[in-house]
């Protein structure tokens, strides 16, 4: 030690009685360069690579699809949050388990604002690193050539979401200095998630729906494809979680030792600006309600957010024309096959489209599950093929973990274009509606013996399928009759008859 | 201390037996280890893995889902018992005599006995898939896990093992994945399954008693 | 004054570790002796503002400590160095001392250099960016009185300051103290009388909670001679003098 004379003594203190920025932002700066939490971001980016990037790899190459399991349903909150809540709860616990509370609490600073800074460094490792991680998962779905816009919204509440939890976990850690508290934040921050899965598959609405790995509403397979994502949704979600957050960091200002009684009455006030914030996500939720494009919530819905996206279509086809969205275009081929010989047969009949666009999939409660139909419209007519609530894309897609063959989907699209020329929509149809989809399908190269499996896979999800060879009954007697007639004569027929067929006026034994 | 000291001298304590000293010597060992505190948050977890399998917790998707909320709480006990490996005094501790690694040994041996039969009891009336056979393995396994974290890592990180290892679980699950590395999605009386947790727990179990579990402030003079 | 305790009072349960105290402190560096469990880490971690008292009336650098708007006044001119010094392992040797200083509400400006001056003052400029972790026990100490001085306390409250450290150092710390006495209120708990001997200008002597003993160390000296008291060291017999008449 050396007698050297001490510097001059600082200005005459000040009085105010916030932290002034640019020494909190120096604390802060501290704790950042020393944070323990890098130590864990290794093996939390490993698991990222596991359980959120691997299982998307096998999806058809559409944002809203790649991204469903991780981002739609949190796997990349479930796989970050937890670490992020450990970690921080250990963080927390520093003060006690170094012996440094008399330190710190000798000091005019109140020992919450020192905490604020420790956590708010831990807070930034933690979103960071997030960030981080989906930020390049994303860069390698662009890379991979996936379709569509980026859920942005959607890393935004996985942001919150890991915020909330070094929240909840540095708090715990403060207020519990103890070794099990780290164990403790990280399983039960898990086992929070995965009940919030859980209640996502039961409750489809009110509250429920704010929850972080709940993924009804969240977004479908046009989402940022033909519409936007829509905003409302994670609005009130990083609200609600940003209000949790507010709430747990004023719990670790209310003990006594975090400050004199000024202090504690400003967490006491943080802790009710938390749970307003809370609070209102809740009551905004309950008034959601699903859309054609996604989830609304009337205070926090910008009309202008439901627009169509804008596009230049890509078509192919020399005599029915198929026109696609840009992010489809690898199904183009395909789609003009499985549709040209259903449009053939019916070709020259009064309301046969002329042309397939593709129209955006409505939302509906079964997350797109289930088909939707498509429907022929407009003079001339055009069939509308709503793309994304077909769960039988060829190739790895939607919903479906196995591959789907050629063979399926063309036998679907054509069903479902006949389903729309006889005016049966997403019903069976009337008896007559059946017989003549059943002879449009087979003179289109879909067999009787394949068509009860494949009516009830489409049509029918919930009943059991009759398999193949069980086309039998009047229906399919009817339709063999029907299809056994020659071509001109059955266009005869359906010239004559199609509206009355339509409006389900025509009984069976009106067939040829 | 000084010699003018005019307070009378305690009475001699009486000497300790060899059977008796052991046991004070393994009950002050588990009192610096919290194992106490630990029994007592297992015994919480076999309350909270009752009341799921009584209130029928689970993930919707199948069988292989509903085994995520009890591996939950197998996991959680596991990382409590290798949290539980931390120990206070550093190097003093390790400089004594040829009791320690006996008394590591003893102290995980008996949390996971803890842990074990607090589950079981959890599990009582309710359906746990797989039984007690399945919640010894995967308990086992996962002891094991959080055993060579805390060796690693240190016994104030074991826990993240366990917490690797229930996400890796849960994505393999999901998955579908036969190996018998993932011993809970393996049917209960699986060998393959079992052997893996078994010689897990037993890694685990030996590196923690020859070596302890890493203390990461151990004191590094420059 | 800079300390002005009026029968302060601290108990712990049953325990009474502060039994009743007075004393009136000005500038200089008050040494505070005491055989182990006689209070003076209570005392100290009273006059800290870390542990209020159980009754009696605290006036520190002319403000009520009971007050919080007060309390932070005390507190932005108050260094401590308790017994059990924590750390964070992590930290360097500047990161520690700069995260105290800006806990102290040192304008930001002039926390750079007090800090640099604080640390070569305690001897360690060479190891300023030095992990805490890496350090020897006396380094440690001399982090911890560096963190306490950086502010450039008017009360500097030090709970066994030389624990560790080697001779030649705490010759040195001595000189500190008694140039920092010039201007402040130093008040050092200690076990070693050559400390209070060395440095200081009042000395204190508790046993059980109160205070047996309060003068200057040549008072405190003189109640040795002819006593018959143990002691290698005059200031050591005139200590267990004062103890062995409290303890009949």
């Amino acid at each position: 030690m050396t007698t050297a004379t001490a510097p001059a003594r600082p200005a005459s203190a000040r009085r105010g009685h916030l932290p002034r920025p640019p020494s909190f932002l120096r604390l802060v700066r501290i704790e950042l360069r020393r944070s323990p939490m890098p130590l864990i971001l290794p093996l939390i980016a490993a698991l990222f690579w596991f359980d959120s990037y691997r299982p998307s790899t096998s999806q058809a190459p559409l944002y809203p699809l790649v991204t469903f399991w991780n981002m739609g349903q949190g796997h990349t909150i479930i796989d970050v949050g937890p670490f992020a809540a450990g970690m921080a709860a250990w963080i927390g616990a520093r003060d006690g388990r170094r012996g440094t509370a008399d330190l710190v609490t000798a000091t005019p600073r109140p020992r919450w604002v020192a905490q604020l800074a420790t956590w708010g460094a831990t807070a930034l490792w933690a979103v960071l690193a997030y960030l981080v991680f989906a930020g390049v998962m994303f860069a390698w779905y662009a890379h991979r050539g996936v379709q569509g816009e980026p859920p942005w919204w959607w890393v935004a509440v996985g942001a919150t979401a890991v915020l909330a939890f070094t929240a909840a976990g540095f708090t715990a850690g403060v207020l519990f200095p103890n070794r099990f508290v780290a164990p403790l934040a990280a399983f039960g921050g898990f086992l929070l998630m995965m009940m919030s899965s859980q209640t996502g598959f039961r409750d489809r609405s009110g509250w429920a729906l704010l929850l972080p790995t709940n993924s009804n509403g969240n977004f479908q397979v046009d989402s940022g494809i033909l519409y936007p994502y829509l905003p409302d949704l994670p609005i009130a979600r990083m609200m609600f979680l940003a209000g949790i957050a507010v709430a747990v960091l004023g719990l670790a200002g209310l003990p006594a030792a975090a400050g004199g009684r000024r202090v504690r009455m400003a967490a006491a006030a943080v802790i009710v600006v938390g749970l307003t914030a809370t609070g209102t996500a809740v009551g905004l939720a309950r008034t959601a309600r699903l859309s054609s494009h996604g989830m609304v919530i009337p205070a926090l819905h910008d009309a202008a957010s439901g627009k169509l996206i804008a596009y230049t279509p890509v078509c192919a086809g020399s005599g029915f024309r198929v026109c696609l969205n840009p992010a489809y275009r690898r199904y183009l081929t395909d789609t003009v096959g499985a549709l040209a010989p259903v449009a053939h047969e019916v070709a020259g009949l009064p309301g046969a489209p002329v042309r397939a666009v593709q129209a955006p999939a409505i939302y509906d409660d079964n997350d797109g599950q289930g088909g939707q139909p498509m429907t022929i419209s407009g003079d001339p007519p055009v069939l509308s093929v709503p793309y994304g609530a077909f769960s039988f894309l060829p190739g790895p897609a939607g919903f479906s973990t196995a591959p789907v063959s050629r063979t399926v989907y063309d036998q679907n699209t054509r069903l479902l274009f006949a389903q729309a020329f006889v005016g049966a929509g997403d019903t069976l149809g009337t008896p007559a509606q059946q017989a003549v989809r059943a002879a449009l399908l087979q003179a289109a190269g879909v067999p009787f013996a394949q068509q009860p499996g494949l009516v009830s896979g489409a049509l029918q999800p919930s009943a059991p399928s009759p398999g193949p060879g069980r086309a039998t009954g009047p229906v399919y007697a009817a339709a063999a009759r029907f299809a056994a007639l020659p071509p001109a004569t059955r266009h005869a027929w359906l010239v004559t008859n199609l509206a009355a067929l339509r409006a389900g006026q025509v009984t069976l034994d009106r067939l040829p | 201390m000084t010699t003018t000291a005019t307070h009378p001298s305690p009475a001699r304590p009486a000497a300790l037996r060899p059977v008796t000293a052991v046991m004070r010597l393994m009950w002050l060992y588990l009192l610096s280890r919290r194992v106490p505190a630990a029994a007592g948050l297992l015994a919480g977890l076999g309350c909270l893995l009752w009341v799921a399998l009584h209130e029928h917790w689970s993930i919707a998707g199948g069988a292989a889902a509903r085994l995520v909320i009890p591996l939950i709480v197998e996991s959680g006990a596991a990382a409590i018992v290798a949290v539980s490996s931390h120990g206070p005094f550093g190097e003093p501790e390790r400089a004594t005599g040829r009791w320690l690694p006996w008394l590591r040994l003893g102290a995980a041996l008996t949390l996971a006995a803890v842990a074990f039969a607090v589950l079981s009891a959890g599990a009582t009336g309710g359906y746990l898939p797989g039984g007690g056979p399945a919640l010894l393995r995967n308990l086992g396994g996962m002891i094991g896990i959080g055993l060579l974290s805390a060796t690693v890592l240190g016994g104030s990180f074991g826990w993240t093992g366990p917490m690797a290892y229930l996400l890796i679980t849960e994505g393999a699950l999901a998955g579908g994945w036969a190996t018998p590395w993932i011993w809970p999605g393996r049917p209960p009386g699986d060998l393959g399954g079992a052997l893996c947790a078994c010689a897990v727990f037993a890694a685990g179990l030996a590196t923690l008693t020859l070596l302890g579990a890493r203390n990461p402030d151990r004191h590094t003079p420059g | 004054m800079n300390v002005e305790l009026t029968g302060l009072v601290r108990r712990f349960g049953r325990t009474q570790a502060v039994a009743g105290v007075s004393l009136r402190v000005g500038p200089g560096v008050f040494g505070l002796l005491g055989p182990n469990g006689a209070g003076k880490t209570s005392l100290l971690r009273m006059m800290a503002t870390v542990l209020p008292p159980s009754s009696g009336r605290m006036e520190l650098l002319g403000r009520d400590p009971r007050e919080h708007p007060q309390r932070r006044e005390i507190r932005r001119r108050l260094g401590y160095l308790p017994q059990n010094l924590g750390y964070y392992p992590g930290f360097t040797v500047t990161e520690f001392v700069e995260y105290f200083a800006l806990l102290k509400d040192m304008p930001p400006g002039q926390v750079p250099r007090a800090v640099a001056a604080a640390v070569e003052r305690v001897g360690l400029a060479g190891k300023r960016k030095s992990r805490l972790k890496t350090l020897s026990g006396g380094m440690l100490r001399r982090v911890g009185i560096a963190q306490a001085i950086v502010n450039d306390p008017e009360l500097l409250l030090l709970d066994e300051p030389t624990a560790g450290l080697d001779p030649e150092q705490r010759v040195a710390f001595r000189t500190m103290l008694r140039d920092i006495g010039e201007r402040a209120t130093v008040v050092v708990s200690t076990h070693l009388v050559e400390d209070i001997g060395a440095a200081c200008t009042e000395v204190a002597l508790m046993n059980q909670g109160g205070i047996v003993f309060h003068g200057t160390p040549a008072q405190l000296t003189a109640r040795g001679e002819g006593s018959g008291a143990a002691g290698d060291a005059p200031l050591e017999r005139g200590y267990s003098a004062v103890l062995a008449e409290a303890r009949a």
